[in-house]
């Protein structure tokens, strides 16, 4: 177990101050300056999540995140700590609320000359999926708000273990600022026993932890560039090195991780899972430093089969009305007209990443989308910026060990990063769901847009989880789960409910959902024009999905966090 | 999941209010506050993930409420803790309460 030393003898370790065995709070007060710790939205804030109890589940007061105000080093800070033993980490609307609020409000202060800078710390399996779908939004809201504060202050992620970062909370480390870890922790984007439930046991052995923390683990996603800093479970050596993250400051634009797609370009050019490469290989094929790698003499994949009708081919195809769709790569399609980009993730059953021919979004298709999206941004830098209109019919992120050893999280910041930068260019940024969209592939292509349309069909599904393997995940049959979906609306498959959540800014009703009609094609455009309007004019964060008429019904606790933590914000108010 | 309600006699109060513990496996939060409008008792109500407990809970609560009678709105939020985890957390939280806030 050397390697856990960190650099560290063992005397060292035995007589460290422990990071890892400190609760949320403890870790707070850890990195703070002495006497600097003020909690906000505590415990007798009675900030409980609503969906637990009709659950059967016991809530916790503060619902498993601690936001505490203090300085570190003299600086105005703002942790945000997450309980690893609450629900395992799991991010639902009031504990998701906590930190993006925390962090627009960190934003507001640094952008009138109060610089507050941020540290998240991640312990979470990912979206709680008692509350799927107002967890997968409260995700989206966090990475939009980590983007909002970035430029002004710095954001630091820390994972320390021994839960690590999973899910779509991942794709928020991978936009922090700084990263640091400890060699228990781990990062990825799925778990483990998800990419087992989703592609067998050959895939992902999730009772082999030396595999897990060879993919995952702390040293390995620092040896690859994935983490900045890596140090053992240290009380003060972590308090250090936060320290100097935020002395370091804020980088300038483009030097971000997520920004780098030179980098990601270049490292997914020379990976290729037919070489079947191991863990072990990475950290020499990509080097520790986040820098362009040199291209290999790879011989491009020749293309054979025909690609598969799909929702998102035909209605990319039908709603750019007749510009030319052009595969940026064969599973990913872009349109261009006058006025707007539509953009679409779709099967290529040639996808050297097999995880991902059935149109997941995996390594390849999330740099394709971030460059597509950057290319507008670039083009209409002095010119009327053009909508970008994401058509959604995805089966989810890709669940693969390649996905996961590359840092399919990173990959999907960079998308993130992208869409964000776009709607805050001013950019309208509509969302159009045809088909499926699921999880971290809907986070990444569709949920940092300003609209967000659906049809309303039986073949559109929105949710954080495949039902399968939500069942092996919260210990519950599919039965049951469906039983709880009549009465949880954040849980249910159909996208009548996932209307009412708050961020649904059309349900339209189509007559062919697979193969549209021109009345149909007619009906959706015209809706997406309107969209488009709504967007120019609207707010270019996300508050219109708190403050929409559903909202103010379903998101009562959220808009809760955001008043109680604006009141207690500053001192004595 | 089980919501329990206890009464029990008291003589001393809690002053301010305390927070211990967590919502974890085998584990508990418990939150402390000053008595309110419902009387200057120990009110205690118990969220439990474990249904069918309910004599053990009265007496778990009984026995360490009979040696620290301390006044005050009790909430119990566990996640399947054993006796002897509650009593420590109840100690926990009563020995905060007695210390100057």
């Amino acid at each position: 177990m050397s390697e856990l030393l960190a650099g560290q003898t063992w005397q060292e370790l035995l007589a460290r101050p422990s990071f890892i065995e400190l609760d949320a709070l403890g870790r707070a007060d850890a990195l703070l300056d002495p006497g600097s710790v003020r909690v906000l939205a505590g415990p007798f804030d009675r900030l409980e999540s609503p969906w637990l109890e009709p659950q059967g589940i016991t809530p916790q007061a503060d619902d498993g995140t601690v936001v505490a105000r203090g300085t570190v080093d003299g600086r105005p800070v703002v942790v945000t700590a997450i309980e690893q033993g609450f629900l395992g980490g799991g991010t639902g609307e009031v504990s998701g609320a906590k930190i993006s609020q925390a962090l627009l409000l960190a934003a507001e202060d640094s952008r009138v000359g109060t610089p507050t800078a941020a540290v998240i710390l991640f312990e979470t399996g990912g979206v709680r999926l008692q509350e799927a779908n107002l967890g997968l939004n409260a995700v989206a809201e966090i990475c939009s708000a980590v983007l909002d504060l970035r430029p002004h202050a710095p954001v630091i992620g820390v994972v320390a273990g021994t839960v690590g970062s999973f899910g779509g909370m991942s794709i928020a480390a991978g936009l922090c600022t700084r990263l640091i870890v400890t060699p228990q922790a781990r990062i990825g984007l799925n778990g483990p026993a998800v990419i087992e439930q989703e592609g067998g046991v050959d895939e992902f052995d999730s009772r082999d932890h030396t595999l897990i923390w060879a993919v995952d683990g702390g040293g390995q996603r620092h040896a690859t560039g994935l983490a900045d800093v890596l140090v053992p479970d240290d009380s003060n050596l972590l308090r250090a090195a936060v320290v100097d993250a935020i002395r370091a400051g804020v980088p300038e634009p483009g030097r971000h991780r997520s920004e780098r797609l030179d980098v990601l370009a270049s490292r997914l050019a020379v990976y290729d899972p037919a070489t079947a490469p191991s863990p072990g290989d990475l950290p020499a094929l990509w080097g520790g430093s986040y820098e362009p790698v040199p291209a290999s003499s790879q011989p491009a994949a020749a293309k054979a089969s025909d690609p598969p009708a799909t929702r998102g081919r035909s209605w990319l195809a039908a709603l750019s009305r007749g510009a030319t769709v052009e595969a940026i790569i064969p599973s990913v399609l872009s349109a261009t007209t006058p006025d707007a980009r539509y953009l679409a993730v779709v099967p290529d059953p040639d996808n050297r990443f097999y995880r991902a021919r059935q149109g997941q979004v995996g390594l390849t298709e999330s740099l394709a989308l971030a460059q597509a999206v950057h290319d507008v941004i670039e083009a209409d830098r002095s010119a009327e910026r053009r909508a970008i209109v994401a058509v959604v019919d995805l089966p989810s992120q890709a669940y693969g060990r390649y996905e996961e050893m590359a840092g399919l999280h990173q990959a999907m910041a960079a998308t993130t990063d992208a869409y964000h930068a776009a709607r805050v260019a001013g950019h309208p940024v509509v969302a159009v769901v045809v088909g499926s969209a699921l999880s971290g592939g809907f986070l990444t292509h569709g949920l940092q847009a300003n609209q967000i349309l659906a049809l309303d069909d039986p073949g559109v599904e929105i949710h954080a989880m495949h039902q399968a393997a939500a069942a092996r995940i919260t210990l519950r049959t599919v039965d049951e789960l469906d039983e709880l979906a009549k009465t949880i609306i954040p849980m249910s498959y159909d996208v009548k409910n996932w209307a009412k959540l708050g961020f649904c800014d059309g349900l339209l009703t189509v007559s062919n959902a697979d193969d549209p009609t021109p009345a149909d094609v007619e009906l959706v455009g015209a809706a997406i024009t309107e969209a488009v309007r709504r967007a120019r004019v609207g707010p270019r964060d996300l508050s219109n999905r708190l403050d929409s008429d559903a909202a103010a019904t379903t998101r009562k606790a959220s808009r809760r966090v955001r008043d109680v933590l604006a009141r207690q914000w500053n001192p004595g108010s | 999941m089980q919501t329990l309600n206890y009464r029990f006699p008291a003589r001393g109060v809690a002053t301010h209010p305390i927070h211990v513990g967590v919502v974890a496996s085998g584990d508990l939060e418990i939150l402390l506050e000053p008595p309110g409008d419902d009387g200057d008792g120990v009110v205690v109500r118990v969220r439990t993930s474990v249904d069918g407990f309910d004599t053990v809970w009265h007496d778990v609560l009984e026995r360490f409420f009979t040696r620290t009678p301390l006044a005050g709105r009790w909430e119990l939020n566990d996640f399947g803790a054993t006796p002897g985890v509650v009593n420590l957390r109840l100690r926990q939280a009563s020995e905060a309460a007695g210390t100057a806030s």
